[in-house]
């Protein structure tokens, strides 16, 4: 079950890479939110007591509820509520639309997404010893969304861009964190939230400050600290 | 004592938050300093009163003498800052921001040097990302706005693959549910080596980025040309430190498991590549404070290039981490005066500092003679042991290398620092009286740094520092 909603996962990757508008970016960030907390529902070898298939109501006990508190704090409420609303509101503030200028045009952009989200799918094919101890098509698609955020971060203009597609680079490293066969110590969940913290209020304030000092978000005004003056 | 460092800065922001004084901004910071070095130096000679039971930050042989710096550091720092800041026309508001700022900063690098935790070591690195970026932002202009994005940007990729490292340092653990330092390294022989391979190689470059290791270290010149000068001082002199000491607790992992020549090949790369890349910008820089950016980045290269050469370069790196952390940041401190009184940053466009201010003057040579290791500074000593190792290793053209690139490096900085010392002084530059505050933190870190590059009594320290390297 978890393989279909970790599919979808790497496919809207592709579509944030093939497509220019903020809106559709954020979009996509809520559906990944969703997605992310289904793939914990449904798929978390350390908590399946979640799974519809073999949920028994005597089974739940306060550590369970506990988890499921974590998880939804981490995936709906941050992920799919307070970042979305958090980035709309700097669209409205700012407004921008779309970034139009990205170095390479929107076609070669699926094919190069698309050609990386292929790979991912041959690395959780891959027979390796080493892959015992992980769940593979978790660990080839994430590594495929970290290594597509990163790119779409070079070829992208506007620091908006940048700024989801960090986000994006996060969902990547949380899914990765779920491809552990075991359970990750609590420190770790703290971490995401903070580095979350980071990308949302930092990152956010920044685009606000660089909007007024320079009246839009390119990333080419940004360039003008040189080691040669 | 580790609590009182940990809890205070809280209550400090606290105070700062309700009390609406334009002077208690300075006196909390140097109250805090004050309070960091008589409990450092309590806890380093084992005096410690009243603490709290807990797991999470305790102090060990090597963690101490990190703490340590961090506490002189930040003590000549807020000394300096109280003159520095004075003139300073910010609304009440900003100020205490950069007093929030300032405290939670120091708070989120005590933290991390202090955890025994893997993964609080790398939420307070976090930490200290999200504390420093207003205080480079601190000026508000076009250019400290640039150099602010730069690095929450690319520090916070570097962090997020270093979770990444974490993560894959996780899978290699097999069924070890902890990532305190004490249970890695006791059982790091069972890891899975290549999950512990590459989860090192994502911790490396990802620290390395906060550590200002090439190539992943471009916000660093942009960032300590546009802070503050003191906060230039903390930034150089403290905040690589505490990652450099994340790195060599992974790097413990990497020896403990026997898989450290490979970390080796790995931390040598990015140290020759460190010095490699400061050898080539600072020999044409115009800007002197983004020139001593540079000598961070390859003083850091150095650090890693020590590390990787085994005990003895391990034992000479942790005296360059400190000789380097003193003369630095009196340099910085030093180039905050150099602006006070010039309003410019450009090397070409100031001479003559030694006739127009000649205490200014003076430092800035001393600071320099310090940092490019000439006897009696501290850091002769480290960079001699490197080199002996290095024959001794029958490494040679390594060592031939690593000097080639000291010798440019010492040449750039020296022809920058030799044409604004000296010289005919500017008439259009108006005499400006500066206080005894804004000398004296300099003095003493010079002081400290060729006294004991004259004599060095923290062998033993230093040599339980470096047990398990």
């Amino acid at each position: 079950m978890e393989n279909i909603f970790i599919i979808l996962l790497g496919l809207s990757m592709i579509y944030i890479a093939s497509t220019s508008r903020f809106l559709a970016h954020i979009n996509m960030l809520i559906a990944q939110g969703w997605l992310l907390f289904f793939i914990c529902m449904t798929g978390l070898p350390s908590e399946n007591w979640f799974n519809i298939a073999s949920f028994k109501l005597t089974t739940v006990n306060i550590e369970h509820i506990i988890t499921l508190f974590v998880i939804i704090v981490e995936t709906l409420f941050v992920k799919a509520i307070l970042i979305p609303i958090f980035l709309k509101k700097v669209l409205n503030n700012t407004h921008a639309h779309r970034d139009s200028a990205a170095n390479i045009p929107h076609f070669y952009a699926l094919v190069i997404s698309s050609t990386v989200l292929f790979a991912g799918f041959m690395i959780a094919n891959i027979q390796f010893p080493a892959f015992e101890l992980i769940s593979p098509l978790y660990f080839g698609v994430s590594v495929s969304i970290i290594v597509i955020s990163l790119w779409l971060i070079t070829i992208k203009h506007t620091v908006l861009s940048n700024v989801i597609s960090f986000i994006t680079m996060e969902n990547g490293i949380f899914l990765l964190s779920l491809a552990v066969a075991k359970e990750m110590p609590i420190i770790v969940n703290l971490g995401v939230l903070l580095d979350i913290f980071i990308a949302v209020f930092i990152l956010g304030m920044l685009v606000k400050e660089i909007n007024t000092e320079f009246k839009d978000l390119e990333v080419s005004h940004l360039s003008d600290l040189k080691d040669y003056e | 004592m580790i609590s009182l460092i940990l809890i205070f800065p809280i209550i400090a922001c606290l105070i700062l938050f309700l009390v609406k004084k334009r002077a208690l901004q300075n006196s909390v910071i140097f109250l805090y300093s004050l309070i960091h070095l008589i409990s450092t130096i309590c806890l380093c000679a084992n005096i410690n009163p009243f603490d709290i039971e807990q797991n999470f930050f305790a102090l060990d042989g090597l963690n101490k003498i990190f703490l340590l710096v961090l506490s002189i550091v930040f003590m000549a720092f807020s000394i300096y800052n109280i003159e520095y800041m004075k003139d300073d026309s910010s609304s009440i508001k900003k100020l205490k921001r950069y007093g929030y700022a300032v405290l939670l900063f120091v708070l989120s690098m005590t933290g991390a040097i202090l955890s025994t935790n893997l993964g609080l070591t790398w939420v307070f690195i976090e930490a200290t990302t999200l504390a420093s970026a207003y205080l480079i932002y601190f000026h508000k202009t076009k250019h400290s706005i640039e150099a602010a994005w730069k690095y929450v940007f690319i520090c916070s990729i570097g962090i997020a693959l270093a979770f990444v490292g974490i993560i894959l340092l996780t899978i290699s653990t097999g069924n070890l549910n902890s990532l305190f330092y004490e249970d890695l390294y006791n059982n790091a022989r069972f890891f899975n080596e290549f999950w512990l391979k590459l989860s090192f190689v994502f911790i490396l470059f990802g620290i390395g980025t906060k550590m200002g290791l090439a190539p992943v270290h471009f916000w660093l010149p942009d960032a300590h040309a546009q802070s503050p000068s003191p906060v230039s001082a903390m930034l150089s002199a403290t905040l690589l430190n505490s990652a450099f000491l994340m790195i060599l607790n992974v790097y413990k992992i990497m020896i403990a498991a026997n898989t450290d020549n490979y970390a080796k090949i790995l931390l040598l790369a990015m140290g020759f590549l460190s010095l490699f890349i400061a050898a080539v910008f600072v020999y044409h820089i115009n800007n002197y404070k983004r020139m001593l950016a540079y000598s961070s980045i390859e003083n850091m290269g150095i650090l890693v290039i020590g590390t990787a050469l085994g005990p003895i370069g391990m034992f000479a790196s942790i005296i360059h981490l400190i000789g380097h952390s003193l003369i630095k940041a009196a340099f910085f401190l030093t180039s905050g005066n150099i602006l006070k009184i010039y309003g410019t940053k450009k090397i070409n466009s100031i001479s003559g500092i030694l006739s127009t201010d000649k205490k200014t003057g003076w430092l800035w040579i001393l600071s320099f003679i310090g940092i490019t290791a000439f006897p009696p500074s501290i850091l002769f000593i480290s960079e001699f042991f490197i080199i002996k190792t290095m024959i001794k290793n029958g490494q040679y053209i390594m060592g031939i290398f690593f000097l080639l690139l000291l010798t440019i490096v010492l040449f750039g900085i020296g022809k920058a620092v030799i044409s604004m010392s000296f010289g005919n002084k500017s008439e259009k530059i108006e005499q400006v009286k500066m206080s005894w505050l804004m000398y004296f933190p300099q003095i003493i870190l010079l002081v400290i740094a060729f006294g004991i590059g004259i004599y060095f009594p923290f062998s033993e320290t230093i040599e339980k520092a470096v047990i398990g390297f």
